[in-house]
């Protein structure tokens, strides 16, 4: 700090003669420096005394708040070392250049050769030795730089995708079967956004069980797809599960006659909104000729963790029993549970790899797979969308037509899998199978669950009790004034909530109570 | 352009369709003079006619196919630098270099103590002698030569660390210096001006990894006009000699080639960098390692979610820079670093921090229009500065980056490719020839003062 004040010295002297008072300044100086070493002896002193009061030496310190009084060019904070705990923040560096330039205007002569010099210094070498760290005033990310800095990486990654990306850009029509339940929030938000940054063009058309409805019409307003159709199954949503996938299966056929009616182009992809999608699925399926097969990975024990957990006690009960004691979770732990083609080494689809999820009771979300019920799933596969279409003619002969696979006479749910005559025409897509680019998360809410669809209270909750836990005593609580009541019920009235009866019930107790209160306040 | 051409053959064929039909008209039209007049003056504005179309065909193909050929994305870009389009030139037949023969205490007695001098970021200068020995510019008949080199390894003295000891290396250098000087008469001829020497070491020919310690001595005194190959550049600078050659620090290039992923992979960090920022072993206070230029980038950004800071080094570190747009290369005790060949091969934009340097090749290389540039005192608004480069310039420095010239030219490739640091070292040389005929003394003439220089330096070696 010494030399930095060292080399400040100069300027200060200049100052003095930019306001004129040559004559005396030397007198003044004269005097000034006598003073001047009257003065520091003095305070030299005074912290000596104050050090051996203390316990420690702060003349450091001391010069540095002294010189950092004087220093008036400085425009960031400046850290001197770890020490030094304080920093300084004095002015603005706009504020200083106009200030430098006043003075210049007023003054040229006296300013000039200090300015060059400092010029001339600042071009001719760097300084070797200690410098400030500069810190600005505010040193956190400015939210309008941050945006911009987003802008510039998504124009380099769309250059990117254009250089390198996949040079086939087939459309991609996504058909998504939904319903408005408690997680359909969680499912449908990712599904949108995943679908919303696919490169190429994409149709969604969403099927919903129970008809149209505007909770589902919210969430999609939101997507950015080419073109995206909502439309409307009759038959509500069961609730059992395997009879979810049934009517499930039906609403994906109600969606692929859509495409085939409307002669639409492209590929044909089995969107779940509970599956989770990486972009390079979309990639992937952009080579399918007719039909293509990729694998799919299986998240979530689907369902309680006691009962995962006794089933594994039985399986460790079975193991004991035959001798083996090592890992309690061999059997669950790391296995990746994976669904989907496999191939042999020369890369030739041989068989389908159908995992087999530990069965667990039926009231609680297993999935589909029933140790029985050996079954592919429909996201395992990726349609070219002329293979649905009327002109029976242009499909290969592997591919069944339509009123063969897409309505079975015995009224049993379709099977994608049924359209394929021979299994070894399907393209193998994700490095035959290996690559998991689809991820299916068996999670779901019960189907009795009262959570609001769009994970939004808008009114108040049906009762209201005050808090006992306050160490003081209990005071009568007086209740505010009740808010005047809705105009219209916004709550849907589906049956698809399973307890909609009792909603309604709920909401008519609610106005009488509301009736009968006014003559509290 | 073909395809003009072709349509210019297919148009007398329509010429000739069009004649068919008007004389099917001038039958039905029936008068035999109006006829013949009319036919010879439909073939005249036939023959305009046609020979107009086929001109402004022709003219807008070639228009068509030129807006074509720039409407295709362009990988990359030419590069040239201040020297004009150097970067892919052979020197083979430019130059001649003779190698003096030393004896193996000065090269590769070194080399057998300790091996590591082969992969540290100084070991360019034992992979250049290795490269003139086969290099079709050797010459064994030293009259004939442009250049000499001697062959000594000043930085292959490491301590157990790693780190080379610049102690030794004055005399080392002296020592090799009056062993040429006795046994040829070349250095005597020219005082050292058509010699050069690599010293690859932090300062170069100063001989020292601290930057007062090595300004204090200054480049050793019998270097003084030969030409030097090192990796420090710094303007205005006493270890930066007038017409030294500037190159790059040495990288491993098959570690760095196996690593690379593919180009699709999407750029998602903005700012990457990894390295101390603080030197808490030789600077603890602060504000002499870097300049303070490293302190300020942490303390400045260290909440910054776009830069991606730290000074944990991952086993990643070569994929990250490959997902990374802007890498920083700020200086440390010296201004280069490896970072910027790192950054270079891996395509992502170098943005130097360091007042007044001289990068690699300057001369060969356009760095102001392939990294960014930032002043000290700059970098408490350096995400200002970097989110404000428009997306354009951000590419085309990229199309830059992505030339292969460009990324060959920072390597020390074995074996040799043409256009690598090799092939830029002999190119830098060539560009100087012919020698300046003042260079040659008379006979007996000194200009070399062998006494001068610190007294440790003195001692023979």
């Amino acid at each position: 700090m010494k030399k930095a004040a060292g080399s400040h010295r100069p300027t200060r002297m200049r100052s003095k003669n930019r306001s004129g008072f040559s004559s005396d300044q030397t007198s003044d100086t004269a005097f000034r420096s006598t003073s001047i070493s009257f003065f520091r002896i003095f305070i030299q002193c005074m912290f000596c005394i104050g050090t051996l009061i203390v316990g420690f030496r702060f003349t450091r310190e001391a010069h540095f708040l002294r010189a950092s009084f004087h220093h008036p060019e400085d425009s960031f904070s400046r850290r001197t070392g770890a020490r030094m705990g304080s920093l300084v923040s004095i002015g603005n560096r706009s504020d200083l250049d106009l200030r430098i330039q006043e003075e210049i205007a007023n003054d040229p002569e006296a300013f000039r050769l200090e300015n060059s010099e400092t010029i001339i210094r600042s071009r001719v070498r760097v300084d070797v030795g200690r410098h400030a760290i500069l810190i600005r005033p505010w040193p956190h990310p400015d939210p309008f730089e941050v945006i911009q800095a987003h802008h510039l990486i998504a124009r380099v990654q769309m250059e990117q995708w254009q250089l390198y990306g996949s040079k086939e850009s087939k459309p991609i029509i996504a058909i998504t079967t939904t319903f408005v339940r408690s997680f359909q929030a969680v499912h449908l938000t990712g599904l949108l956004h995943t679908l919303s940054l696919v490169p190429v063009h994409v149709t969604w058309i969403v099927m919903e069980a129970g008809g149209v409805t505007n909770e589902t019409a919210y969430f999609l307003s939101k997507a950015r797809v080419h073109r995206l159709l909502h439309l409307g199954f009759g038959d509500a949503m069961p609730a059992g599960l395997k009879e979810r996938g049934q009517l499930e299966a039906h609403m994906r056929v109600e969606g692929l006659r859509y495409v085939r009616e409307e002669k639409m182009e492209g590929i044909v992809v089995f969107a779940d909104e509970s599956n989770l999608h990486s972009l390079d699925f979309f990639t992937e399926a952009q080579k399918v000729d007719w039909v293509g097969a990729l694998s799919i990975g299986l998240l979530g024990f689907a369902g309680f963790e006691e009962t995962a957990q006794s089933r594994i006690a039985d399986v460790h009960q079975e193991e004991v029993g035959a001798g083996r004691r090592d890992n309690l979770f061999s059997r669950r732990t790391f296995e990746p549970q994976v669904q989907g083609p496999s191939c042999d080494s020369e890369g030739n689809l041989v068989g389908w790899h159908i995992f087999d999820p530990l069965p667990l009771e039926e009231e609680v979300y297993t999935g589909i797979m029933l140790a029985q019920n050996r079954r592919l799933e429909w996201p395992n596969f990726v349609l070219n969308a002329r293979a649905v279409w009327k002109t029976e003619g242009n499909q290969p002969e592997w591919i069944k037509s339509w009123d063969e696979w897409a309505t079975p006479k015995d009224g049993s749910a379709p099977d994608i899998k049924a359209i394929l005559r021979d299994d070894k025409q399907v393209k193998v897509l994700g490095d035959c199978g290996r690559k998991v680019l689809l991820w299916w998360l068996r999670a779901e809410a019960r189907a009795d669950s009262r959570h609001p669809a769009n994970w939004v209270l808008d009114e108040n909750l049906e009762i209201i009790v005050p808090a006992k836990s306050t160490p003081w005593p209990d005071r009568p609580v007086r209740v505010p004034p009740p808010p005047p009541p809705p105009a219209a019920a916004t709550v849907g009235t589906g049956s698809k909530r399973g307890a909609g009866s009792r909603v309604s019930g709920g909401k008519g107790r609610r106005s009488k109570r509301r009736q009968s209160r006014p003559n509290i306040s | 352009m073909v395809v003009g051409f072709l349509l210019l053959l297919l148009m007398p064929s329509s010429r000739s369709a069009t004649s068919i039909s008007v004389v099917d008209r001038n039958v039905v039209v029936g008068e035999m003079g109006d006829m013949l007049q009319l036919r010879k003056r439909r073939r005249r504005r036939r023959g305009h006619v046609s020979l107009l179309t086929c001109v402004v065909g022709f003219l807008f193909l070639c228009q068509v196919s030129r807006l074509a050929a720039a409407a295709v994305l362009h990988r990359h870009q030419r590069i040239s630098g201040s020297a004009g389009d150097v970067l892919e030139d052979n020197p083979v037949g430019r130059l001649k270099v003779f190698v003096y023969e030393l004896p193996s205490k000065y090269n590769k007695d070194w080399l057998e103590k300790d091996p590591r001098c082969l992969t540290h970021m100084f070991a360019a200068e034992e992979f250049v002698h290795d490269f003139l020995l086969t290099s079709p510019v050797r010459t064994h008949n030293p009259k004939e030569a442009d250049w000499f080199y001697t062959p000594v390894y000043t930085t292959c003295d490491l301590m157990p660390n790693g780190l080379p000891l610049p102690f030794k290396s004055p005399r080392i250098m002296r020592s090799a210096i009056s062993y040429i000087s006795t046994h040829w008469p070349y250095w005597n001829r020219t005082e050292g001006a058509d010699h050069f020497f690599v010293v690859p070491h932090d300062f170069g020919a100063c001989f020292h990894y601290q930057e007062e310690k090595a300004i204090e001595r200054g480049v050793l005194p019998l270097l003084k006009h030969a030409t030097l190959v090192q990796t420090f550049g710094q303007n205005h600078h006493v270890c930066l000699k007038e017409g030294s050659i500037v190159v790059p620090p040495y990288a491993p290039p098959e570690k760095m080639q196996s690593r690379f992923i593919p180009p699709n992979t999407p750029r998602s960090i903005f700012v990457y960098f990894r390295g101390l920022f603080y030197d808490v072993g030789n600077d603890p206070e602060g504000g002499y390692y870097a300049r303070g230029a490293r302190a300020a980038v942490w303390e400045n950004f260290k909440d910054n979610p776009l830069f991606d800071i730290s000074t944990q080094h991952p086993s990643t570190y070569y994929e990250d820079m490959q997902r990374a747009i802007f890498c920083l290369c700020p200086l440390g005790w010296a201004p280069w670093s490896p970072r910027l060949v790192e950054g270079v091969i891996f395509g992502c934009i170098p943005v130097i921090i360091a007042d007044d340097i001289v990068l690699p090749f300057a001369d060969a290389i356009p760095w102001e229009k392939i990294g960014v540039f930032v002043a000290e005192k700059d970098v408490p608004n350096l995400d200002k500065i970097l989110s404000s480069i428009s997306p354009e310039q951000v590419l085309e420095k990229q199309r830059l980056l992505a030339n292969p010239a460009m990324k060959q030219a920072m390597l020390f490739s074995q074996p040799a490719l043409p256009g690598d640091a090799f092939h830029q070292i002999l190119n830098g040389l060539a560009r100087k020839l012919p020698h300046d005929p003042h260079i040659y003394l008379e006979p007996g003439q000194m200009v070399l003062n062998w006494t001068e220089g610190p007294v440790g330096d003195l001692k023979p070696w």
